[in-house]
């Protein structure tokens, strides 16, 4: 198992993006820590999937940095992603799978889970309330409940740091506040998120940094 | 780890039992169709069956690769592998070896039924045979590259086989070459010995070569 | 944004506009010399009379649409790995270029092998290579005009052009060995065994002069390429209203 990082600091430094000749975002300038949640709010399309899916290393920044620990991300010898659990507004979920073996799927790649049990993985479906969907195919269940099952991903690993695009969406408001009581738990735990919302719940969550991207 | 993809991947295809079946069919209807359209003299037959043969395979090869990363683009994996610290180019081989196991495969299971519809003499079967277990594998391969330069782009029914049929033409040369020679008494072993230098250059390097590709192609 | 990428681009868009101009007219005058060369002095072949004339165009053409798809990946390489803007577009501007060169050798090689061969087409080893070699071209066109984003198009062609090139020996052998194989009624090539000097070097100036040809046509659709993709950007709006 790869040593587990107690100190943790975001720093992005002057990132800018471009897709084809067009700006997404320019010259963000931002750092958060342990113990903090990032939320990015805006409108449509102004480049928050862009910007978290460039903090996992996915998109290629035009120029600036964002660094983890001040070790560049998209150095080679970068271990950001030993750190980071990204959970896209893509699902990731199999349709030709049922729940809890896309789950178990999913706990394969993360190395912060030494042994997944199958009894941690019906726990974490019972606490979105979703057990009784365990053995469907993902193709069969609602939406919302697909968001659900692919959240419980945050329960299952251990990382200290949690990438989330448009988590809420979707999302029943009983979930919701089982998900703002995860977010909680987790930043009191020293841990780190960055998400992006449509949902202000920089009151709900404790430790919150508001930052608001504009239409570029 | 690597058991828990197998099964995965297995479980998927075992899903979908069609895009098994399917292409085998697919083949059949095609390889029948020939005789069809060009009458059912049996010398005529004998001398073109190679290359009927192969040209099936391609046409079954490029149908279930050509969108073979596609539901895996649109559902978000790829994003999940790619962020994932483990080694993503196990996984990409596993994913070519196991489309071989599940489209080409039937195919070659069912060669010695074809060889028996046109008569093909036993020797000259096991050549095919040969030739399609050799070559088949770089066909898939190539094919799923060509599906990995596409992700980006909404329609590309037509593009992959367009990009790809170029680089298929070495290995049906060759093939082509074997089973010709062989049903004329030659020696034959050159070209398979050719033939599995080039499985052997191609399938190392494709993981690698595909994990660039759709870091490209997420890129976007 | 950095700086020194940006100059890079408008340096040559700035500073290239008379230099395209002047090898174009250079090629005119030097293609004019080397036709009347080839056409009218160089001395007319024993076995083929004067239908070998057409090689003067035929081979230079045929070597340049090797070299310019050679020249793409190479460029698409370094414009993937170092990231250097200009030659994103140098590498996809070649496409065309080669394309062209690729069928004026076909169309050639057919005109040629109708006195030769008495028919239009065979299906010889260099011909079925050169035609494979424009499936290759059309595969790189076709990739990169599908793509909406073209920038991600560039990385995505150049990344086939590479592959291109590790596979174009592979099939121009295997087609050279496919053709011994089958012994057609080709056994007539361009080059003799040993051709005249005097034969020879209107050849390689026309080489040369297909060389410059493709220098000025490079060039003039690389500041197209430039225009298309800042032509939004401040500095070609500023360059342009001067």
């Amino acid at each position: 198992m790869e040593e587990v990082l107690n100190n943790l600091e975001i720093s992005i430094d002057r990132a800018s993006c471009f897709k084809g000749n067009n700006m997404v975002f320019e010259n963000i300038s931002y750092s958060v820590k342990n113990n903090e949640m990032m939320l990015i709010m805006g409108p449509n399309g102004c480049g928050k999937t862009t910007f978290i899916k460039s903090i996992c290393g996915i998109q290629k920044l035009e120029s600036g940095s964002i660094k983890l620990n001040s070790i560049d991300i998209n150095s080679d010898s970068s271990e950001h992603l030993n750190n980071i659990l990204y959970i896209g507004h893509k699902n990731s979920l199999n349709n030709d799978l049922t729940v809890f073996e896309n789950l178990e799927y999913l706990c394969a790649f993360d190395k912060s889970v030494s042994n997944i049990l199958e009894q941690e993985i019906k726990k974490s479906l019972e606490y979105f309330g979703i057990a009784k969907f365990k053995n469907y195919l993902v193709s069969k269940i609602s939406e919302g409940n697909k968001k659900k099952a692919s959240l419980a991903r945050l329960l299952l690993s251990n990382k200290k740091i949690w990438l989330l695009d448009e988590p809420l969406s979707f999302i029943d408001s009983e979930g919701n506040t089982k998900i703002l009581d995860l977010f909680n738990k987790h930043i009191n735990n020293s841990g780190l998120i960055i998400l992006s919302s449509h949902i202000d719940i920089s009151k709900d969550v404790t430790n919150t940094k508001k930052y608001y991207m504009e239409n570029s | 780890m690597l058991r828990k993809i197998i099964y995965k991947e297995f479980k998927s295809y075992f899903r979908n039992l069609n895009s098994v079946f399917l292409p085998l069919i697919f083949f059949f209807l095609i390889i029948s169709i020939f005789p069809l359209l060009i009458g059912p003299d049996k010398n005529l037959l004998n001398k073109i069956i190679p290359g009927i043969v192969w040209i099936t395979v391609i046409f079954t090869t490029l149908l279930s690769s050509s969108n073979f990363f596609k539901d895996e683009y649109n559902n978000g994996f790829l994003e999940t592998y790619l962020t994932s610290e483990t080694s993503i180019e196990l996984i990409l081989f596993l994913k070519i070896i196991l489309c071989w196991i599940f489209t080409c495969l039937p195919i070659i299971f069912f060669i010695p039924i074809v060889s028996i519809f046109f008569d093909i003499p036993l020797k000259n079967s096991f050549v095919i045979l040969f030739t399609l277990i050799i070559g088949s594998p770089i066909l898939v391969s190539i094919g799923i590259f060509g599906s990995s330069l596409t992700l980006g782009i909404p329609k590309n029914n037509v593009l992959v086989p367009v990009i790809t049929l170029p680089f298929y033409i070495p290995i049906l040369i060759f093939s082509a070459s074997a089973i010709e020679s062989v049903s004329s008494g030659l020696p034959y072993e050159m070209q398979l010995y050719i033939l599995m230098a080039l499985l052997c250059f191609v399938l190392p390097i494709m993981p690698y070569l595909l994990k660039y590709t759709l870091t490209l192609s997420i890129n976007n | 944004m950095n700086i020194s990428k940006i100059a890079n681009l408008k340096f040559f868009f700035t500073n290239t506009k008379n230099l395209s101009r002047f090898l174009g007219l250079f090629t005119f005058i030097l293609f004019f010399f080397g036709i009347y060369w080839g056409l009218y002095v160089a001395p007319s072949d024993y076995l083929q009379g004067e239908s070998y004339r057409i090689m003067y165009l035929h081979v230079p053409a045929a070597w340049l649409s090797l070299q310019v798809y050679m020249f793409m990946a190479i460029t698409g390489f370094v414009s993937l790995v170092w990231k250097v803007k200009i030659m994103e577009i140098i590498s996809i501007q070649c496409a065309p270029i080669g394309a062209y060169f690729t069928l004026i050798a076909l169309v050639t090689g057919m005109v040629w092998g109708k006195p030769t061969w008495g028919t239009y087409w065979v299906w010889d080893a260099r011909l079925t290579s050169e035609l494979i070699l424009l499936f290759l071209y059309i595969g790189v066109i076709a990739l990169y005009s599908a793509f909406s984003d073209k920038r991600q198009a560039v990385k995505i062609t150049s990344l086939l052009a590479i592959v291109g090139l590790v596979n174009i020996p592979i099939i121009h052998y295997s087609v050279e060995w496919w053709n011994t194989l089958h012994q057609g009624p080709s056994v007539t090539k361009f080059e003799q065994p040993s051709m005249h000097i005097s034969m020879l070097l209107p050849l390689l100036y026309m080489f040369l002069v297909f060389n410059v040809y493709f220098i000025a046509v490079l060039i003039k659709r690389v500041q197209l390429g430039i225009y298309n993709r800042e032509k939004r950007s401040k500095w070609m709006e500023d360059y342009l209203s001067d």
